[in-house]
């Protein structure tokens, strides 16, 4: 009994303590896996403040911007030139679906969209398969997978690269949000319909640019693990993590897709290396859900996301 | 400018649910700088007259004309565009924003400048910014709501969120003002409050004001003219006191004594 306790409760700290470069190193790592889960919680996360739609085809969308870039970068493209290709792309995508689906559905019930969105989901699936193919392919963006050592920590310079990325993405679609014209007429599209309607907001607009940043953001995301891990059709999949992403910060905070996914990427890479070993391993696996449940029954609005209080 | 014209012609419109009338034939002109009473039973067609006007509903027949043009059948944002704000029966704020953010949403059509100088805020960005903000804190000031300026909107009172509505109104500076119940469900205080607001709005700002109210004592106060609806038609229109006298008017109210 005792030895169990000790193994759960102390060892594991006593591992940590005894190799701090290492702890720091898995930390990196967590974090770098944080974030690459936030950055596809944080195309939901525009699309539900945005429309109040869960996107369901969220995850497709990353896979779809990286196998289009894979492509074009196959096929010759310079890396910037594929990069301004793909954005164009994702943008005339948000374009397709405002007007073939969205539009037709206006004041629909929120399942219905959500519906909607499945069947996106399918057919973006099928359709970038058809245009790219379904091989494994390796994505090459000309920055090394290599790592360099700062005072007996090892950095993966890819990893590296990506993090400053997506910090930067972040912190500009936070500003935009809560400063600017277009992200106060984004937020008011979600609060209410009408009246969002009544002070001049069109929403046709409003709905194109939520899912070009949406589109942007999977492409961003979908670079990052693409460079990583290769362009697969289960790197759609990452979508069913961003999931826990956000039940933890919140629906429809941006602050909160980004702390959610961190503190799922390091919990869960703690979780692993450091108590793994006692229960043979995965807990990589299903640490993500087991803490979004928690947080259902405990927080059910997540960190950060508004608390409904109803007048009764 | 349209010089002498009004400011709002509404020419025979009728707008149809299915089967239903809601609006029959209905003409009603507002001149510029006028307060125009809509009154009517429960059912009149008010509201939905008011619908027609800000381009929620669009009439099976007749036209409206905004400043001698037609605008029958533009959507809601560019009727907003065109000078044209509204508050609704039911108050419908941003509940989730703080009230200043509520009345900043009044000022995007005001707005311009590039999504890129907006996103990192930066210079004309900002200056803009400030530059509207400091004319949203005038109609703060105006319609005395400065202590609940960083309250979220869906905390206030009733009263307080009519208010603020009607503040966000403001802050597109419209042309025409138009307010569905601005005193339903208020005590007689903020009543006053509110008469005193509608009536300062219309003569600093030259704002032409159309409002639907319940409380006669209110509309024959402030009002101009009074534009009575019954069963979708207009049965009356004319100053309060001739109004008030009308035949039609007291039947549609108090009912007819039928042989």
């Amino acid at each position: 009994m005792l030895d169990v306790l000790y193994a759960v409760l102390v060892a594991p700290f006593k591992d940590m303590v005894g190799a701090p470069a290492f702890l720091v190193e898995v930390l990196i790592g967590g974090l770098f896996a944080g974030l690459m889960y936030s950055l596809v919680a944080l195309g939901f996360v525009l699309i539900f403040k945005a429309s109040g739609v869960f996107n369901f085809a969220q995850g497709v969308m990353v896979l779809f911007a990286a196998l289009t870039l894979v492509g074009l970068l196959e096929r010759g493209a310079p890396v910037v030139v594929a990069l301004a290709l793909t954005t164009a792309v994702m943008v005339a995508l948000a374009f397709a679906i405002e007007r073939l689906v969205l539009r037709p559905l206006v004041n629909q019930a929120h399942i219905i969209l959500f519906m909607a969105t499945i069947g996106l989901n399918f057919f973006l699936e099928g359709f970038g398969e058809m245009l790219w193919g379904a091989n494994v392919k390796k994505l090459d963006i000309g920055i090394p997978d290599r790592s360099f050592i700062v005072r007996g920590v090892q950095i993966n310079q890819l990893e590296l690269t990506a993090a400053i990325t997506a910090a930067i993405l972040v912190t500009v679609l936070a500003l935009f949000f809560q400063r600017t014209r277009i992200g106060r007429a984004l937020r008011a599209v979600a609060d209410d319909h009408e009246a969002a309607l009544s002070i001049g907001v069109p929403l046709k607009t409003i709905w194109i640019v939520v899912w070009s940043v949406a589109g942007v953001v999977a492409m961003v995301a979908g670079l990052m693990w693409g460079a990583k891990s290769g362009v697969q059709f289960s790197l759609s999949l990452i979508a069913l993590k961003a999931l826990p992403v956000l039940i933890l910060g919140g629906f429809e905070s941006v602050p909160g897709a980004i702390v959610g996914g961190l503190i799922i990427g390091v919990g869960e890479k703690l979780g692993e290396v450091y108590w793994g070993p006692l229960v043979g391993g995965a807990i990589e696996n299903w640490f993500a859900y087991v803490l979004a449940l928690a947080f259902l029954l405990a927080r059910p609005q997540g960190l950060f996301g508004e608390k409904i209080i109803e007048r009764v | 400018m349209t010089g002498g014209g009004p400011l709002l012609v509404v020419d025979g419109v009728s707008v149809r649910f299915g089967a239903l009338i809601a609006v029959n034939r209905v003409s009603v002109s507002i001149g510029q700088r006028e307060i125009v009473a809509i009154i009517g039973p429960n059912g009149a067609g008010k509201t939905t007259l008011l619908n027609a006007v800000s381009g929620f509903y669009h009439p099976f027949e007749g036209r409206i004309a905004f400043e001698g043009r037609d605008r029958t059948h533009l959507s809601p944002p560019d009727v907003a565009a065109l000078g044209i704000a509204r508050t609704f029966q039911n108050v419908a704020l941003f509940k989730g924003m703080s009230v200043l953010d509520n009345i900043m949403t009044g000022r995007l059509l005001k707005m311009g400048g590039s999504f890129l100088t907006e996103a990192l805020y930066w210079g004309p960005a900002r200056r803009q910014e400030l530059e509207h903000r400091a004319f949203v804190e005038r109609i703060i000031d105006f319609l005395e709501i400065q202590a609940i300026r960083k309250t979220p909107a869906g905390r206030l009172p009733y009263g307080l969120q009519k208010r603020v509505e009607l503040a966000r109104a403001l802050a597109a500076e419209p042309k025409l003002l138009l307010l569905d119940e601005p005193m339903a469900g208020m005590n007689v205080e903020e009543k006053e409050d509110m008469c005193r607001f509608i009536l300062d709005v219309n003569q600093e700002f030259g704002t032409t004001i159309a409002l639907i109210e319940h409380d006669m004592g209110v509309v024959m106060d402030i009002s101009d003219r009074v534009v009575v609806l019954d069963y979708g038609r207009k049965i009356a229109d004319g100053p309060p006191s001739e109004v008030r006298r009308d035949q039609a008017v007291l039947d549609a109210y108090l009912g007819v004594a039928h042989e």
